[in-house]
């Protein structure tokens, strides 16, 4: 008899147990499930109202809906009306270059840094520290003007922002030495002993390694110049024809410029989105890996 | 510490402990400022008692040296050409011929104008023939103090390459006398793939940096000591010239007014200055906690469709910023949809003043970061709290750990040791946030007691939009944007020397380890 | 096929540590010669500079009669192992062992002969299309040596490359090693902190510890006539008892007296012992355990032990004992010189009584630790 009672308690408190646990988590995941749709909502709810804005057309102000009363591409078609394709291939162009050239100088930079041990090696690591203290924009105003006087500014702006984009790049190289840090030194010496010039393994063995971290950078490079506004606006200097698109977009919601130009501003920036979105979501798992690598480095 | 007095720290209760720590927290400022200031110290000995040698090492190797030796202390590379390293040789002199002519004809002079910055400004001349006013432009102060810098790092690199031919000579002296040959051109040609590869590699970011960065620096850093602003142009209507450090006076002393009615500077800066700090620190730590959060809640056991979540987030890092900033910067205008919406469900009769009240306005600006910086901390902490060994978890859970203090002891130490450093550098990035700031208020709504001579200042406005703000306004004060930057300079600086140097998780790097 | 010759060489670092004190060192040609010792004692930073992966600070390093300090690794004609084997990730087996000999440009006929030649004595033909991820450690491991071999190099380096194999697969090598070494015929330099790998392979061993070279010497003269105390105890397993006592000389005859006990150094020894004119005093007594011995019964030649752990090895019992001063001492006793009955009485806190023979013993300066007899 007690021994029946025993089995049954030990027999049935575990399960109750179980089921009780199995029950908590199952409220935990629905809480969870409710806070991640929430969290999407919110998020995707600002690139929503941006493309459905692009489509209306009975007016071009902001107004206080979303949803157009009357649907077309009016503002689609009218962007082609205004500067916005000029801006548009100059964005893209600037894009391009200094995708091209800011990846070479940040790998020479950052492969030097991790593989090589010079006299100076830990001081230019020191100095350029205390240089990204400095607010980069006060360089704008000496930029501005050495640039103007090279006829590089105003409709001529693109080599020069190419210029300042891909000069100090060099700065920015704690990323990819971090990733290159993880490249076991000792194949180095291994191709080294085995016959290979310092620029033979950069070539040979380091290259073949780094393909994640060369997307990466080209990436971050080439997403670089669709979103500055600083440098493009100073450079550009009002000219409307050597603007990129943040500056010219950004001139649309002006105060008196939004009424006429704002479901436009919506257009421009759902077509400006597009392609750098697509290109970034394709080569996501490399700016994770970036990113995180990044971060952990420091 | 002596192992005794770690005894002792493990008996006091969680309180005492806490207050422990701060306490030596604070007594690790000074110790850690005294470290700085020693430092310094030892730098400056250790540069003088390098330049004594190095002079000794030239006297030197003058009076031990051959004619060739002695001869190169004038021609440089001579002493190269004799011993057979023509190339070498033939550079070393051609930069001392560019250099002597570069001196000769341009240098000499931005160098002797440098103390002035121009004398000359540009004069208006009668013209009888046009019978009109023309403009001559004389000195350009901006030049003169561009290429005066120029010139002076053209003198360093100077002498730095004599000295360097200098070297060599004793070097080659040395080599020849042990019997052995010098490298020859082709040979130097080849070390620079090799073991000078290095050199290659840094040449071509080094000179972008220098040209554009460490010369707009030194420039702007100097700027900060002269009137240089929009009417005081250096070449077509007023020179500039040196100040000393009345900018810093203007900036810093509360008593000199910036104009009838408003406040100094120094209030003003004050002012900007600790809604950046505050702005910095909200902005980091909320998107570093809730990001962490977001991840956490992502990567639980059990939740479905993890890519989805993470692809919408991630959608906010792929759209350029300046759309999405400015969108919902409009979203929340008086007019925006926000209000629209909020009003047309009859929740509010007026709309929300996002934009045009101090305090609103500042809390819609963090609370718009969070969706700017959620996804990038997502991405950042899903990756660390990856890697945070699994059998850590087990053990706590088998003595006993619920899930809230499986998070405080084990995931948050080891993210906040992870990350330390990336905390760090995102809240002085946070403090020159400019895009956020300019991007969703242009700084609004305005302080009028803050504004004056030098344009707008509002209450979301950071010490960089301000510093933007001061170039584009009315007198562009060239000057007075110099001082706020090298402002910015020191209070970042100070802010991660004190945590470099006092926070004990950024220096016991193997603990976690 | 070349000799190295290290002629005070010294590497001191940024931080200002000195790695490597004044080395000097004479490799014959075809002479296969390791350096061992505990980790950071600078073995393997020699082992880089004659490789030229580190700049020399001093002295001078020399192959074939040339000196090689200021010459790229690639020009010293050298061959090198690594640790972690250092196969190039994203190439082949094949293409790894190739790397070289494509550096030299040398035609790819010939590449293909050498590189399958090579596989073939190391039996990995049929991995060679794989890529290094799909191979084990051993395989790895092979590849490694293979991609040194085929280059046909004066010196061939070798950087702890079996630390990374587990026990079995380590012995396995190492006798593939001795093999190999008999095929290539050329000059090895190899670095272990395994002193048994420095036994097995090497001709010669050179002992380091903090940068300085303790005792060079054949692998006999090093386990039988040991420079000090550190390379005494470094030198076999388990390592050499040191027991504090005194030295004796009582009618012409020495004799030490451990734990109250009275033993005479006798034959060989003592003869050693007078002439090096050691004088009595204190010594640091060494003996190894294999050479310890039971007795049944005390005498005034045993010492009294306590037994405080007994490790069954298989083959052989290792006795952890501890004398009345507290002193532990290890014993080493093959399984089968004892009884069953016996081995069943060697538990916990049982009484032993322990001797030695004069011939076993080694004698240490208790300052200095220097050997009394052999180094001075």
């Amino acid at each position: 008899m007690s021994e029946k009672r025993l089995l049954d308690a030990s027999s049935g408190a575990p399960v109750k147990r179980h089921m009780g646990l199995k029950a908590s988590r199952t409220a935990a995941n629905t809480g969870i499930y409710c806070l991640l749709i929430i969290i999407s909502v919110v998020w995707l709810i600002p690139f929503v109202c941006i493309v459905l804005q692009s489509f209306r057309v009975e007016s071009t102000w902001q107004e206080g809906y979303v949803i157009p009363k009357q649907w077309g591409l009016d503002n689609y078609r009218n962007l082609f009306q205004t500067d916005f394709p000029r801006w548009y291939v100059n964005t893209f162009i600037s894009a391009l270059f200094t995708a091209v050239f800011q990846t070479i100088i940040v790998l020479c930079m950052s492969y030097t840094l991790s593989r090589f041990r010079f006299k100076m090696r830990k001081g230019l690591m020191r100095f350029m520290l205390i240089l990204s203290m400095f607010p980069g924009m006060l360089s704008m105003i000496i930029l501005y003007r050495v640039l103007s006087d090279l006829g590089l500014t105003q409709a001529n702006s693109v080599p020069g922002l190419i210029l300042v984009y891909v000069a100090s790049s060099g700065m920015g190289y704690y990323v990819s030495k971090g990733f290159f840090d993880t490249i076991p030194k000792s194949l180095d010496e291994a191709a080294r002993v085995d016959g290979a010039t310092r620029f033979q393994v950069l070539k040979k063995i380091i290259l073949p390694l780094s393909k994640p971290i060369v997307i990466y950078t080209v990436l971050t490079a080439f997403m670089g110049p669709w979103g500055d506004f600083v440098f493009a606006r100073y450079i550009s200097f009002g000219t409307s024809s050597g603007m990129n698109v943040a500056v010219g977009l950004y001139n649309w919601l002006n105060k008196d410029q939004i009424a006429k130009s704002y479901t436009m501003f919506c257009a421009g920036g759902v077509l400006v989105a597009i392609p750098v979105t697509v290109l970034f979501m394709c080569l996501q798992k490399y700016y994770v890996e970036g990113v995180t690598g990044g971060a952990v480095k420091g | 510490m002596s192992t005794n007095s770690d005894l002792e720290y493990l008996k006091l209760n969680h309180w005492q402990k806490i207050g422990y720590r701060i306490a030596r927290f604070f007594v690790g400022i000074p110790k850690a400022l005294g470290r700085f200031f020693v430092g310094i110290w030892r730098a400056v000995s250790t540069f003088f008692q390098l330049l004594g040698r190095e002079l000794a090492d030239i006297v030197g190797t003058f009076v031990h040296g051959d004619w060739k030796t002695r001869l190169s202390f004038v021609v440089m590379g001579f002493g190269n050409i004799a011993r057979g390293q023509v190339l070498r040789g033939i550079l070393f002199f051609i930069f001392e011929v560019v250099f002597i002519g570069y001196m000769v004809l341009t240098g000499g002079y931005w160098l002797s104008m440098l103390p002035s910055l121009g004398k000359v400004g540009p004069t208006e001349v009668y013209d009888e023939i046009l019978d009109t006013y023309t403009t001559t432009y004389n000195d350009n102060s901006f030049k003169i103090l561009l290429y005066g810098v120029l010139t002076i790092f053209f003198i360093i690199a100077f002498i730095y390459t004599w000295r360097q031919n200098v070297k060599q000579n004793k070097l080659a002296e040395k080599i020849l006398a042990s019997g052995k040959p010098l490298r020859s051109g082709k040979e130097d040609l080849r070390s620079l793939v090799d073991d000078q590869f290095h050199k290659t590699l840094l040449a071509l970011p080094m000179t972008g940096i220098l040209l554009f960065t460490v010369l707009p620096i030194v420039f702007m850093i100097l700027v900060a000591f002269t009137n240089y602003d929009g009417t005081h142009n250096g070449y077509s209507n007023n020179l500039f010239t040196w100040v000393g450090l009345d900018n810093f006076n203007t900036m810093l002393n509360w008593s000199v007014s910036k104009g009838s009615g408003s406040q100094s500077y120094a209030a003003t800066f004050g002012e900007v200055l600790t809604w950046t700090l505050i702005w910095a620190f909200f902005a980091t730590f909320t998107n570093y906690f809730l990001g962490m959060f977001v991840a956490m809640a992502i990567n639980k056991k059990g939740i479905k469709f993890k890519k989805v979540w993470r692809t919408v987030l991630v959608l906010t890092i792929a759209i350029p910023q300046f759309i999405s900033l400015l969108y919902v910067s409009k979203m929340f205008a008086k007019n925006g949809i926000l209000n629209g919406f909020l009003m047309s469900m009859g929740w509010i009769q007026q709309a929300l003043p996002f934009w045009e009240d101090p305090t609103w306005a500042r809390i819609t600006v963090i609370i718009i970061n969070i969706w700017i910086g959620i996804p990038y901390l997502m991405l950042i902490t899903t990756g660390i709290l990856m890697n945070i060994p699994a059998d850590l978890y087990e053990s706590a859970r088998i003595d006993g750990a619920n899930a809230w203090q499986q998070y405080s002891k084990i995931t948050l130490p080891y993210m906040l040791f992870v990350t330390g450093p990336y905390l760090l550098t995102s809240f002085t990035g946070n403090m020159n946030n400019f895009n956020v700031i300019y991007l969703l208020t242009g700084g609004a709504p305005t302080n009028p007691a803050a504004s004056g001579a030098a344009g707008t200042v509002g209450y979301t406005d950071l010490l960089i939009t301000w510093l933007f703000k001061i170039t584009t306004g009315p007198d562009s004060q060239y000057y007075l944007a110099s001082v706020v930057g090298i402002l910015v300079f020191v209070v970042v600086a100070l802010i991660s020397l004190i945590v470099y140097n006092v926070l004990p998780s950024i220096k016991n790097e193997e603990d976690f380890q | 096929m070349a000799s190295v010759k290290l002629t005070d060489v010294k590497k001191v670092y940024d931080n200002h540590v000195t790695s490597v004190h004044d080395f000097n060192l004479e490799i014959k040609d075809k002479e296969f010669v390791v350096f061992v010792g505990p980790s950071g004692c600078g073995k393997s930073t020699t082992l880089r500079m004659i490789a030229g992966l580190e700049d020399i600070t001093e002295g001078t390093i020399e192959i074939d009669g040339v000196v090689v300090n200021d010459l790229q690794p690639k020009d010293r004609d050298i061959a090198m192992v690594f640790q972690n084997y250092a196969l190039y990730p994203h190439m082949t087996v094949y293409d790894n062992i190739a790397f070289s000999l494509r550096l030299q440009k040398m035609p790819e006929d010939t590449i293909y002969e050498k590189v399958t030649n090579a596989a073939e004595i190391l039996g990995i033909t049929e991995y060679l299309t794989r890529k290094p991820r799909a191979l084990s450690g051993g395989q790895r491991q092979r590849v490694a040596i293979g991609r040194a071999m085929v280059r046909n190099s004066k010196v061939f380096l070798m950087d702890e490359p079996l630390s990374n194999l587990d026990a079995k697969l380590r012995n396995q090598m190492r006798a593939e090693i001795i093999l190999l070494r008999q095929k290539l015929d050329t000059t090895f330099i190899y670095v272990t902190h395994d002193q048994t790998e420095a036994m097995t392979l090497g001709d010669r061993i050179v002992i380091m510890r903090d940068g300085i070279i303790e005792q060079v010497g054949t692998p006999m003269e090093v386990f039988e006539k040991p420079h000090n105390t550190f390379v005494a105890e470094f030198i076999g397993a388990p390592k050499m008892n040191m027991i504090k006592t005194e030295l004796h000389l009582i009618d012409g005859h020495y004799y030490v007296s451990p734990f109250g006990a009275k033993i005479e150094v006798d034959g060989e020894k003592g003869q050693e012992l007078k002439q090096a004119r050691v004088k009595p005093g204190d010594v640091t007594l060494g003996v190894r355990p294999e050479h310890m011995l039971l007795c049944d019964q005390p005498s005034e030649a045993t010492i009294p032990c306590k037994l405080e752990v007994n490790e069954m090895m298989g083959s052989e019992l290792h006795l952890h004992l501890v004398t009345a001063d507290e002193t532990r001492l290890i014993v080493r006793v093959p399984t089968i010189e004892l009884s069953e009955t016996r081995r069943a009485q060697l538990t916990y806190g049982s009484e032993l009584y322990i001797t030695f023979t004069g011939k076993v013993m080694h004698f240490f300066n208790p300052e200095t630790g220097k050997n009394l007899i052999y180094h001075p």
